[in-house]
């Protein structure tokens, strides 16, 4: 910090700095990490992650795993930039996998130097063990892991065992023991740390476990999307649902259909291309993390698909824009396709080609949209009236609709005739969702419904017990875009993790959802970032304790994302993650 | 040539090119195979493609349509378009007359001259960094222009410190000559007029996507000058800690929408991260962290890196509250307990956040610190015309449990006299000289009847913080004081993200969008006499902010708030609509930012 002084006032620097206090931290009998004065007690430890580490029984790993026991909580001093690795598993690929998670591994522990450290430092070695070949993440893939960790004194080993059913299991297990290896500096040195004897058994308690990134209505960069993707395995969250496209714009490159982008980006820079998209599957692939691609419609869209008429085939979407906006839609400009005209599907059938042809691990599993529907829109083109027999009524626009939906599911089961079964669709509840009609319009053996009412709001129950499977997006706890428009309010990292959602066999799990109007690559990251992380823990382990006893483990967590680079808003003063306990407002015995 | 020398040269070629193909295979060759594939590490970076165009922007009806580009269409850039089209592009929108031409011509930046202006070197480094920042390729053309030259007339080039009373007024021509000559001519009484002057320039010039080219408006003619003197920003660097690299950031922001006062909250009962040369004890026990530190060379050149881009820099201890870490010294060195209630739990009971602490009034120790510290900040400073004593939020239960001898019927004479004892403190750091304007939160303090008991009206001034239908502002008024404008619904930029502690309710949601920052125009709305008006201050605590949010959370409200100080625009107060222009010239400014520093401004 004095390196850009010369002299008198590099020394002067030198001196005032030398007087700034380092803080030490206690372990407290209650299981917090209290700061306190140096010097006062060398039994305190000198680094607040190191203190987290030890103190407390639940351990310092977020999200909280199923099962963690710790036998001997001594510190041990590693060798971690030489770890002896050795992998044991069933397949080159899954070789290859492993190889690229290890390598990551590295890279992470890279980030910290480790500086003149005298101790005596054990030898570190790590078997993975994989049992399993299979190389695809989705509903059936299994993601518990087991690590435990043990000393030998006389070998002056420690030895890491890793065992998993899939190669995701143990890529989970590898950010695990990442949050067990902690460095701590004094003055002199920096070491690597980590616990003499740690056990953990840990599956998580939801399959679905998402984050929704919306790049339509402001682009987001590859870049930004990967800082995502890598805080999202931190916290093992395992879905990116990414909303690629809605009225504003189409950045999506469609090989098949250039006109989409060409009419419908931002601009030639504001475009996904082949090549990034498949470096961004496999980039979330290495970090547990599967991408499931939603082409919003009928409604939400608009921006790249006006050039029907001029290609010859008729009106692709109709009201593109219409004003005023709100008799027409819920957000400029407005924009719905156009079931009545056959050459739509075809157009469908095409951009779903490309984006099979891009998900080599193949789709079982992709979001159509299918929110919002606004029934003036329809009703203002004479060709879809025409089309409905002049018959305006309610019924009458929901068939339309669920007309368009059948269609445009054949229309993707068309091009993905190679599956070995049909895939499951996605949609938003919406007025098709309806308890009175959903059985008619939405076949449950094809479609998941993702719900984004309020917490009091009978509906997910209500679609549960009539046999539909759930995704939940909490609208007024996990819609983190709510608090900067309207009379919305926005939710604390408590009220993300406070919120439950059913618990059956049928709900899949959950998301939270960052709406990107007033989000872009300049405040996106903070803004997901860390409520994500607190959704994650709820999705993974489900505890039955609240917010308020995750709170100092959280803290952590935090720091370690924005450790890692991840631009994550801080929750609370700084003093308050140094010595949690002094900011709790009730007496603590 | 030949024929068979061509020949030989082919056979020559092929071989090479044969050599490279198995030099290249083999190199291949001896990478494992999994590096083939994709691995996570290859970020993929778009920055160096360029792209044909797909858009062009017509101006109709002083709006930029967006249109496809086709064979025939004439291809022209958005921000071209909107230059050119309608309102000027300008923010802070300029107070005097505007006139400004209707053509564009391009320029490269090497054509840029500056004629005798030796005074003006720092405003001119930083001119020239903006236009440079515009600068996205090197493609060179053959430029419209000759040459760009930039012409400054100060009257009074002598003054350079900035004052309430500083003229900060500035004229600007831009004329085109017959031999293709562009030349600005900026004439202002002082150096920060001046310097407005050259930010008002930079943006009649900007970069054109298409074309490849800076461009700049071929004429025109802008008077201008601010409707307040007092147009600040406070940043809170207790809860937590910015570091000097992100302050920059904020004050180049503030230099860019004339904002004029950089209110820097140095402490808080959680830190004390400054190092006082004379009370080295309080960043000693009170600073997060070695690193977590300013020292006062960083001090002093951070106020020197806002002086020339005409900031004054103010900086705030707090107290008699809001001071606990850092304060826990004096019984070591025999000076006493010198704050109480430090850390105190449940905290709930004796301050208003997390951890407490407040100085102690009945200790005579505490006064000599207190003259310690204000000599440093007026050192560090330079500022002797306005200071800032803190003064808010003061819990008398705190004092009422931990003092010996309270023989006080109300607390709130202690809190008085302490105050009265910090002031006599403060002028005899200022050499014995009164400071002109010395500032106050306001507070319970601040009303009646212990304002006019305790507070000299021609000396003291109240940063009225209460929110803004309280009685606080006219009372305040009414009682002929000067008043500061912060009213915690309309320009606090940290409230709406929910309550941060475990307990208690949110401090001061919702969020205020940045139409509310500027629709907020309370000398109206309640027909205050500006006179006692000194200005506003938008204030960004940070509880929940530390440098991975703080320009989102700043940018673009505070630019919103910077235009409300100075060119205060009417309202429509009949809807309470913002003028359409103020969009396209919002986001015109956050093209123009965003361009400039890579952690960029929020979406408004």
């Amino acid at each position: 910090m004095c390196t850009n002084y010369t002299g008198f006032k590099l020394l002067l620097c030198c001196l005032l700095l030398s007087t700034v206090r380092g803080w030490v931290w206690e372990c407290t009998p209650a299981g917090s990490c209290q700061r306190r004065d140096p010097h006062v007690n060398d039994t305190f430890f000198n680094s607040l992650d190191v203190c987290r580490l030890v103190c407390g029984d639940r351990g310092n790993i977020w999200p909280l795993p199923a099962n963690y026991t710790t036998k001997n909580k001594d510190l041990v001093y590693i060798d971690a930039k030489n770890i002896v690795f050795s992998i044991d598993c069933p397949t080159t690929s899954a070789n290859i996998y492993l190889g690229n998670v290890v390598d990551y591994f590295k890279d992470v522990i890279n980030e910290n130097d480790e500086q003149n450290c005298s101790k005596t430092k054990y030898k570190l070695i790590l078997n993975v063990n994989v049992a399993n070949s299979i190389l695809i993440l989705n509903y059936k893939t299994s993601e518990e892991y087991s690590l435990d960790i043990t000393t030998d004194s006389s070998s002056k080993t420690v030895t890491v065992n890793i065992i998993a059913v899939t190669i995701f299991g143990a890529r989970h297990a590898f950010e695990s023991l990442l949050q067990l290896i902690e460095t701590e500096s004094t003055a002199d040195e920096t070491c690597f740390v980590t616990l003499k004897e740690v056990s953990i058994q840990d599956k998580p308690k939801y399959k679905h476990r998402g984050l929704l990134l919306d790049s339509a209505r402001n682009f987001l960069s590859v870049e930004v999307i990967k800082k995502n993707i890598i805080a999202m395995g931190m916290s093992k969250l395992n879905t990116l649902h990414w909303h690629m496209s809605d009225s504003q714009s189409f950045p999506f490159v469609s090989a098949r259909v250039p006109n989409m982008t060409s009419y419908g980006a931002y601009s030639a820079a504001q475009t996904y291309s082949p090549y990034e998209i498949r470096d961004l599957l496999q980039f979330a692939k290495l970090h547990g993390v599967r991408i499931i691609p939603e082409i919003d419609g009928p409604a939400h869209t608009g921006s790249g698909w006006q050039w029907g008429a001029d290609a010859g085939l008729g009106d692709l979407i109709v009201c593109y824009n219409k004003l005023p906006y709100k008799s027409f839609c819920i957000q400029p400009p407005c924009g719905q396709m156009n079931p009545a005209n056959p050459n739509l599907y075809q157009v469908l059938g095409n951009i779903y080609a490309d984006i099979l042809d891009l998900w080599t691990d193949g789709l079982d599993l992709f979001h159509m949209g299918g929110d919002e529907v606004y029934i003036p829109c329809w009703n203002s083109s004479q060709e879809i009236v025409n089309y409905i027999d002049n018959n305006r009524s309610p019924e009458a626009f929901h068939k339309l609709w669920s007309e368009y939906q059948e269609k445009a599911l054949s229309a993707f089961d068309a091009v993905n005739a190679d599956a070995t079964e049909p895939s499951s669709a996605i949609l938003w509840t919406s007025s098709l969702t309806e308890i009175s009609h959903v059985e008619k319009y939405v076949p449950k053996e094809r479609y998941i419904i993702q719900t984004w009412v309020s917490k009091s709001d009978p509906l997910p129950k209500e679609l549960l017990d009539l046999g539909y499977k759930l995704i939940i997006s909490t609208k007024d706890s996990w819609y983190l875009d709510h608090g900067f428009w309207g009379t919305t309010k926005y939710y604390t990292w408590r009220t993300v993790y406070d919120n439950t959602i059913l618990n059956d066999a049928a709900v899949l799990g959950g998301e939270v959802c960052m709406w990107g109007e007033l989000v872009d690559n300049s405040n996106v990251e903070p803004r997901v970032w860390p409520r994500a992380a607190a959704a994650a823990e709820r999705l993974w382990t489900n505890p039955s304790t609240t917010s308020i006893e995750a709170t100092s483990r959280f803290f952590s967590h935090n720091d370690r994302l924005a450790r890692r680079g991840v631009r994550t808003s801080p929750v609370v003063p700084k003093y308050c993650s140094q010595s949690h306990s002094d900011c709790i407002g009730y007496l603590v015995t | 040539m030949k024929q068979g020398e061509l020949r030989r040269t082919l056979i020559v070629a092929t071989f090479l090119c044969f050599s490279l193909f198995v030099y290249l295979y083999w190199q291949q060759g001896t990478r494992p195979l999994h590096s083939l594939v994709l691995t996570y590490k290859r970020i993929y970076t778009s920055s160096r493609k360029s792209y044909p165009a797909q858009w062009t922007w017509h101006c109709v009806n002083q709006k930029c349509e967006r249109h496809i580009v086709s064979e025939k269409s004439i291809i022209t850039g958005l921000s071209t378009c909107n230059m050119l089209c309608g309102s000027t592009q300008l923010w802070p929108q300029p107070t005097g007359p505007v006139t400004l031409g209707s053509k564009a011509l391009s320029f490269n930046h090497a054509q840029l001259q500056f004629a005798n202006s030796t005074l003006l070197n720092e405003a001119l480094a930083s001119f020239n960094d903006t236009v440079l920042s515009l600068v996205r390729s090197d493609v060179t053309k053959r430029p419209d222009l000759n040459k760009f030259i930039v012409r400054i007339h100060i009257t009074h080039s002598a003054i350079s410190r900035l004052k309430l009373k500083t003229d900060e007024s500035y004229s600007l021509t831009l004329k085109c000559t017959k031999n293709k000559e562009i030349v600005a001519s900026i004439g202002a009484k002082t150096y920060f007029g001046a310097r407005h002057g050259l930010e008002t320039l930079a943006q009649l010039i900007w970069w054109d996507d298409y074309r490849q080219t800076l461009m700049v408006l071929k004429g025109a003619t802008i008077q201008d000058k601010p409707k307040f003197p007092y147009r600040g920003l406070m940043i809170d660097t207790a809860r937590n800690f910015m570091s000097i690299e992100s302050l920059k950031r904020v004050l180049i922001g503030m230099s860019a929408t004339k904002l004029n006062i950089f209110h820097w909250h140095l402490s808080d009962s959680q830190s004390f991260p400054v190092v006082l040369p004379r009370v080295p004890q309080l960043a000693k026990t009170g600073a997060y962290g070695p690193e977590k530190t300013y020292l006062p060379e960083e001090v002093k050149a951070l106020v020197e890196f806002a002086r020339v881009r005409g900031i004054r820099t103010i900086l705030e201890v707090d107290t008699p509250a809001h001071a606990g870490n850092g304060w826990d010294w004096g019984p070591r060195e025999g000076l006493g307990e010198l704050a109480v209630c430090v850390n105190e739990r449940p905290w709930s009971l004796y301050c208003g956040e997390p951890p407490c602490g407040q100085l102690n009034p009945e200790n005579p120790n505490v006064y000599d610190v207190l003259e310690k510290i204000y000599r440093d900040l007026l050192e560090l400073s330079g500022e002797k015309e306005i200071f800032h004593l803190g003064g808010d939020e003061v819990n008398l239960e705190c004092w009422a449990q931990h003092l010996q001898k309270t023989n006080y019927s109300d607390l709130h004479d202690l809190w008085g006299e302490f105050t009265l004892k910090a002031l006599e403190r403060l002028q005899k750091a200022n050499d014995n000289q009164p400071i002109p304007h010395v500032i106050l939160w306001s507070s319970k303090l601040t009303k009646r009847p212990y304002l006019t008991k305790y507070l000299n009206k021609s000396q003291m001034t109240v940063q009225s913080w209460g929110g803004s239908q309280w009685s606080d502002t006219p009372d305040l008024i009414a009682d002929g004081y000067q008043v500061l404008i912060s009213h915690v619904d309309a320009w606090y930029l940290d409230c709406g993200f929910g309550r941060w502690r475990e307990t208690g309710e949110a401090a001061c949601d919702p969020y205020r969008p940045w139409q509310v920052v500027y629709n907020h125009r309370p000398w109206q709305q309640f027909r205050l006499n500006k006179n006692q008006i000194l200005g506003g201050e938008a204030c960004l605590w940070t509880e929940q902010v530390d440098e991975s949010n703080l320009d989102t959370r700043l940018w673009p409200r505070a630019a919103a708030f910077a235009e409300r100080m100075w060119s205060d625009p009417e309202l429509d107060t009949t809807t309470f609509g913002i003028q359409e222009d103020v969009y396209t010239r919002l986001s015109t400014l956050r093209d123009r930012k965003s361009k400039k520093s890579k952690k960029s401004w929020a979406k408004p």
